[in-house]
């Protein structure tokens, strides 16, 4: 219907000589857009910013500029600890995520099947569907009266007085699961960058009495290294601060840094200060990953050309 | 023959991506099957067919006003998102401007921050301004999310459009405005509902953010997180499960068969 409109021209009305026409500027253009992430996302941040400093408090009375919250943060062993633990969960989730990704993204991309966009669409399609309620899945397969462990019983594989019972709850449970979140994402970055291949180019180093193995791993890999580094951030990223699969799926051991910043702002014993600095450190442990990334990336692209 | 996989290798792979797709859809596969399982506990064996989960979740207020929730909640923040997705995107590939690496980079930034850090900042920025949790709020927060989303699908878009088409309107003596509205807006119509649909899907599924600045009207993710701590109301949130992810790929496959048969009429028009 709409889109029957391009193929017609709609008649043009000249207009009266003479009159001026409105012209959109680039600031009307962007003016509202740049408002509204300073208004909603650069000044929230920096009232975070602030509360870390105590120059805002949760509680009234004087408060003056200070480091106090940040010290404690770097001195107490308890939230560092957390956030390595937590680092390492998203480094090992995100790097199985890619590896697994990897050799999907390159049947779809190079061995030539006609219906690679519906097969990408297969793998991709979970993606689209509620986060919440893949997680919800596996909380049904996983549980103690699981799924899982019910098959078992029903079979005769285990014991009903003796279930698998370190898989839901536990840290295992909290990798699996995001892994499984994240894989059919993580395929997309991947592929693009094995789809914009040059052909010609594998076809000249096999010309050129290169084995497959050989050309994949002086051509081909090497030029996809910006889709897997990207693939590979756009997982850890959001993982590193994950809090929703952990309370889940999680329990004690699964705990993370993101469900830590969760608890601090809670209902029970708030302490907005030390949430803010747990906040901030997250925020600028990203940044400087997001721009490290960024910046090689950037280095690979000019040498390539 | 081909350069880059041996028939073995092709046939290896094959059977590794039937097996990963087998993985993802086991899961989704097995809620199917225990939604019409009669009993109180998602377990085996099976005990027998039942509507009944259906027949309840249908019935049941608390969860339809969720729904209404965040109907309300995905259509007012992806209509916003996409508003100004469209300003900033004509003014990033049209204009040239000092800064604009800079402004680039803000507009794509909440791409990358971890949004329980950014759900933090709404909550702290809406108590001290003073604001009250609501609705509102939780639109404010998703268009945040969103509109970089909407970037990424517009530009290339724009990008692909010949400008000389919009300066032949110019030049004729359209206005910019009318040149957006008959040259501009119909060339990007597809870009810009996929990128609608985008906006609105993340809005619905949207979890994290909302749970920071949601007020009392709970939206779906937030009614459904809360019952997944009721064992008891386990059943029916799996058949709530089912119906959601059963629309939602159908959404999708639709969505893909709709911009590929645009793309393809657009096809002649651009070459």
């Amino acid at each position: 219907m709409a889109l029957e409109g391009e193929a017609g021209t709609p008649p043009v009305r000249l207009p009266r000589r003479g009159r001026a026409r409105p012209d959109v500027t680039t600031p009307t253009l962007l003016g509202l857009p740049v408002a509204w992430l300073v208004v909603f996302f650069v000044v929230p941040i920096a009232i975070v910013a602030a509360y870390s400093f105590d120059v805002y408090s949760l509680f009234p009375g004087k408060h003056g500029f200070t480091l106090a919250a940040w010290r404690e943060f770097v001195h107490s062993s308890v939230y560092l600890a957390l956030f390595w633990k937590s680092a390492k969960m998203s480094l090992i989730v995100s790097a199985v995520v890619v590896a697994l990704a990897y050799p999907l993204a390159y049947y779809l991309a190079l061995s030539g099947t006609k219906r690679k966009y519906v097969l990408l669409l297969l793998l991709i399609a979970p993606f689209l569907t509620s986060y919440l309620l893949r997680v919800l899945a596996w909380k049904v397969i996983l549980g103690n009266q699981g799924v899982l462990n019910t098959f078992l019983f029903w079979t005769g594989v285990r014991s009903r007085d003796h279930p698998l019972s370190q898989l839901l709850y536990s840290r295992f449970a909290v990798m699996l699961v995001l892994a499984y979140v994240w894989l059919p994402f993580v395929a997309l970055p991947i592929f693009v960058s094995l789809d914009g291949l040059d052909r010609r180019l594998l076809e000249a180093a096999s010309d050129l009495g290169a084995s497959r193995w050989q050309a994949f791993r002086r051509v081909t890999l090497p030029l996809s290294v910006p889709g897997v580094a990207a693939a590979f951030l756009f997982v850890f990223i959001p993982t590193l601060g994950e809090f929703i699969t952990p309370s889940l799926v999680g329990g004690a051991s699964g705990y993370m840094y993101g469900n830590q910043i969760v608890d601090l702002f809670g209902t029970g014993f708030p302490d907005w200060e030390t949430g803010s600095v747990l906040a901030i450190f997250l925020l600028g442990v990203v940044t400087v990953l997001t721009a490290v990334f960024a910046r090689l990336l950037q280095v690979r692209q000019v040498t390539a050309d | 023959m081909n350069v880059a996989l041996s028939k073995n290798g092709a046939r290896l792979l094959r059977a590794f991506f039937a097996f990963v797709v087998v993985f993802l859809y086991a899961p989704i596969a097995i809620l199917l099957i225990f939604s019409f399982n009669d009993s109180d506990l998602p377990a085996f064996p099976l005990s027998g067919f039942t509507l009944h989960w259906y027949h309840q979740f249908l019935t049941n207020a608390d969860l339809r006003g969720a729904l209404e929730t965040s109907a309300i909640v995905a259509a007012l923040s992806s209509i916003g998102a996409v508003v100004l997705g469209v300003l900033a995107s004509i003014a990033l590939v049209r204009r040239r401007f000092a800064g604009k690496a800079a402004v680039s980079a803000l507009l794509l930034s909440p791409l990358v921050i971890p949004y329980v850090v950014f759900g933090v900042s709404l909550l702290l920025l809406f108590h001290r301004v003073g604001i009250p949790r609501s609705v509102l709020t939780v639109v404010i927060g998703h268009i945040v999310i969103s509109l970089p989303y909407t970037i990424l699908v517009l530009v290339p878009r724009l990008e692909q459009i010949d400008v000389s088409l919009e300066e032949a309107a110019y030049d004729l003596g359209a206005s910019r405005l009318r040149t957006f509205r008959s040259i501009t807006l119909p060339l990007i119509l597809p870009a810009v509902l996929s990128a609608f649909l985008i906006a609105f899907t993340t809005s619905f599924d949207e979890y994290a953010v909302a749970s920071f600045v949601v007020g009392p009207r709970a939206t779906f993710p937030i009614f459904l997180y809360s019952a997944l701590r009721f064992p008891s109301q386990l059943p029916q949130v799996i058949a709530v499960a089912v119906v959601v992810i059963v629309l939602s790929l159908v959404v999708v496959v639709a969505a893909e068969l709709g911009r590929r048969i645009a793309e393809r009429r657009l096809g002649g028009l651009e070459s």
